[in-house]
């Protein structure tokens, strides 16, 4: 029951490292916490779900029309509604992130009201067993996508051109723009990549909890409990985190009772920020200027 | 603004004797309001009245203490629930019960700020929230006193053997948020609301002056706590039933934006994003959606255009509007 626990806790751990990761990168390069980032959970599903089964379109076309409106809804967000604001106090960028929160949700209520829609999974098949590990073939593809993506990410940003240049701007905006380096542009695209990143989860887990409007928000609290624990701001802490998250849900449920399986992740908070506030790997902070 | 530089305007209480008829004349017309409303319009009003409290609660720890906590949905749902049960187990009246939510509102609040004085910013407002959802879970599962996810109805309210309405209501709403509102505005004028402001602004300086950082701290959260929880008391009584749902984090992203809306350490403000944001949803109520679309526009348009909130925005054009120790925008 062990294995089973820890395999089955990794695939949940893998879509919150998703979600996660997608929080840490936008807060790296803007500084700004993002409350709406469930929504674009929710609205990366809703956006498969739609021209899937409205518009005939086939899973892989809804996919990528989800990935490319998600990677524009990001993007318009940061042009039209944060720029603005972006020498404004913290709190008013919060407030603003939650305002969007409440628009992404009132629209998708608008048109489904409180529905609960079911996607089918992106693959079908029997049940794999791997010694006493049980999983399902959509299980294998979660954690497959979300190793993909994590690898391509710490890949992108350690050893690309581009990466290193993202890195300088979200470590010192003002010292990365003397030098030339488009720093609003940059801001402009990782808003874009978070809300992808954002979707990616969306999809993935679409299958297994039902499309909601509302599904976003415990995603949102299940990220920020994952960052916490790994450490704020940390690319490796988002994503270890979320593992130990997803893990330590399934052993607290499986071995000690499944009511606390909701609160693993608020007492997760509460303990770490008590006894290690910067988390497992240590928290990131900006440099000045 | 004629002083750009100064992160605390003192008005000139000169103004004193103006602003006092205005008030006066502004709770007489208070007093006469149930008779120009029906029924429905006076449960809106009551509602109103109820999140004015909260507004205030919070504006203390957010806008005066400067401190990023989103424990208050927590606050309220305490009061809530110790003022009705205590109305269902021990049968006791509602003002009694109502001093129960409040002191245990308080408690609640003086047990949040000890984390506060460890932990700031966005962990603050992180853990404060894991604190929230905390409760929320106790009220579902300790269902042998909570009665559970489903939530309890509370006895009707009696003043001397009969039966209260909304109307009836209203008037202790409205004595309870005058009192609450009073006491809160005498506090922050006093030497702790001084303080609250002076570790806002630099927590460093208000030490080396003598103030007591840590006490500071844990009394603005006390003070918080108990509005809240009174507020909590006020609700129950309002709706007659408690459920565990009502205080998650919906509710508690309300009344940050409540509190934004009206302008950080602006009391005035508060009120007034109270009556805002609680009015609108309620006119949109019947389109499921539309109510959300509107309640985020309304955010997005003030803070585009009224960046120090409604409160703020009044005081910068009217003088006389001007609060003491009013809060000019300060990063968080």
């Amino acid at each position: 029951m062990f294995a089973q626990l820890i395999a089955s806790g990794l695939v949940n751990g893998s879509v919150y490292a998703l979600v996660a990761l997608g929080m840490t990168v936008l807060y790296r390069s803007t500084t700004i916490v993002n409350f709406c980032h469930g929504e674009f959970f929710m609205l990366g599903a809703f956006a498969v779900l739609i021209p899937l089964q409205t518009f005939g379109f086939s899973y892989a076309e809804s996919i990528v029309f989800s990935l490319i409106f998600l990677f524009l809804v990001g993007g318009a967000v940061e042009k039209i509604l944060m720029r603005p604001l972006q020498h404004a106090p913290h709190i008013s960028l919060a407030m603003m992130t939650i305002a969007l929160s409440y628009l992404f949700k009132g629209v998708s209520r608008f048109f489904f009201g409180r529905e609960f829609k079911p996607l089918q999974p992106l693959i079908q098949g029997r049940p794999i067993e791997i010694g006493s590990v049980i999983l399902l073939p959509q299980d294998l593809l979660t954690v497959g996508f979300s190793l993909l993506i994590v690898v391509g990410f710490f890949f992108f940003f350690q050893k690309t051109q581009t990466g290193k240049v993202i890195q300088a701007a979200s470590q010192t905006p003002r010292g990365a723009s003397l030098v030339g380096i488009n720093v609003p542009m940059l801001r402009n695209l990782m808003w874009g990549v978070g809300a992808t990143l954002g979707a990616v989860a969306g999809i993935l887990i679409a299958p297994t909890t039902l499309v909601y409007p509302d599904m976003g928000a415990h995603m949102l609290v299940q990220a920020f409990a994952a960052m916490t624990l790994g450490g704020f701001g940390s690319l490796p802490g988002a994503v270890i985190g979320a593992l130990s998250l997803g893990m330590l849900e399934n052993l607290i449920g499986g071995y000690l009772s499944s009511s606390l399986v909701e609160i693993t992740s608020y007492l997760a908070i509460i303990a770490v920020l008590i006894v290690r506030p910067q988390g497992i790997m240590g928290e990131w902070r900006q440099g000045r200027g | 603004m004629d002083e750009p530089n100064m992160t605390t305007t003192l008005a000139a209480p000169a103004r004193g004797s103006a602003r006092r008829i205005g008030l006066l004349v502004l709770l007489a017309l208070l007093c006469l309001l149930p008779l120009a409303i029906n029924d429905y319009l006076q449960f809106v009003t009551n509602t109103m009245l109820v999140y004015c409290l909260v507004a205030v609660g919070l504006n203390v720890v957010m806008g005066y203490l400067g401190q990023l906590a989103f424990a208050s949905a927590a606050f309220f749902g305490i009061g809530a629930y110790a003022a009705g049960l205590s109305m269902v187990y021990m049968g006791l009246s509602f003002p009694v019960a109502m001093v129960i939510g409040t002191a245990c509102g308080g408690l609640a609040g003086a047990l949040v700020g000890l984390p506060a004085l460890r932990v700031r910013g966005y962990y603050l407002a992180i853990i404060t929230l894991a604190f929230g959802e905390l409760m929320r879970w106790v009220y579902v599962h300790a269902d042998t006193v909570t009665f559970g996810s489903g939530g309890f109805n509370v006895p009707a309210i009696t003043f001397f053997n009969a039966h209260i309405g909304d109307k009836g209501k209203y008037y202790l709403f409205l004595a309870t948020v005058v009192i609450g509102v009073g006491a809160t505005s005498l506090l922050l004028r006093s030497r702790f609301g001084r303080a609250f402001v002076a570790v806002r602004n630099n927590e460093l300086a208000a030490a080396s002056l003598g103030i007591n950082v840590n006490r500071t701290k844990v009394i603005a959260f006390a003070w918080s706590g108990l509005i809240t929880g009174l507020a909590g008391a006020l609700y129950a009584a309002l709706n007659g039933r408690v459920t565990p749902d009502t205080f998650g984090i919906s509710q508690m992203l309300m009344h940050f934006a409540i509190v934004m809306i009206g302008g950080l350490g602006s009391l005035a403000g508060s009120i007034i994003g109270a009556v805002l944001l609680t009015g609108l949803p309620e006119l949109l109520r019947n389109f499921p959606g539309l109510e959300e679309i509107v309640f985020s526009l309304l955010l997005i348009l003030v803070l585009f255009l009224m960046p120090k909130g409604v409160g703020g925005f009044l005081a910068g054009h009217i003088p006389w509007l001007r609060e003491r120790l009013y809060r000019e925008g300060k990063d968080a």
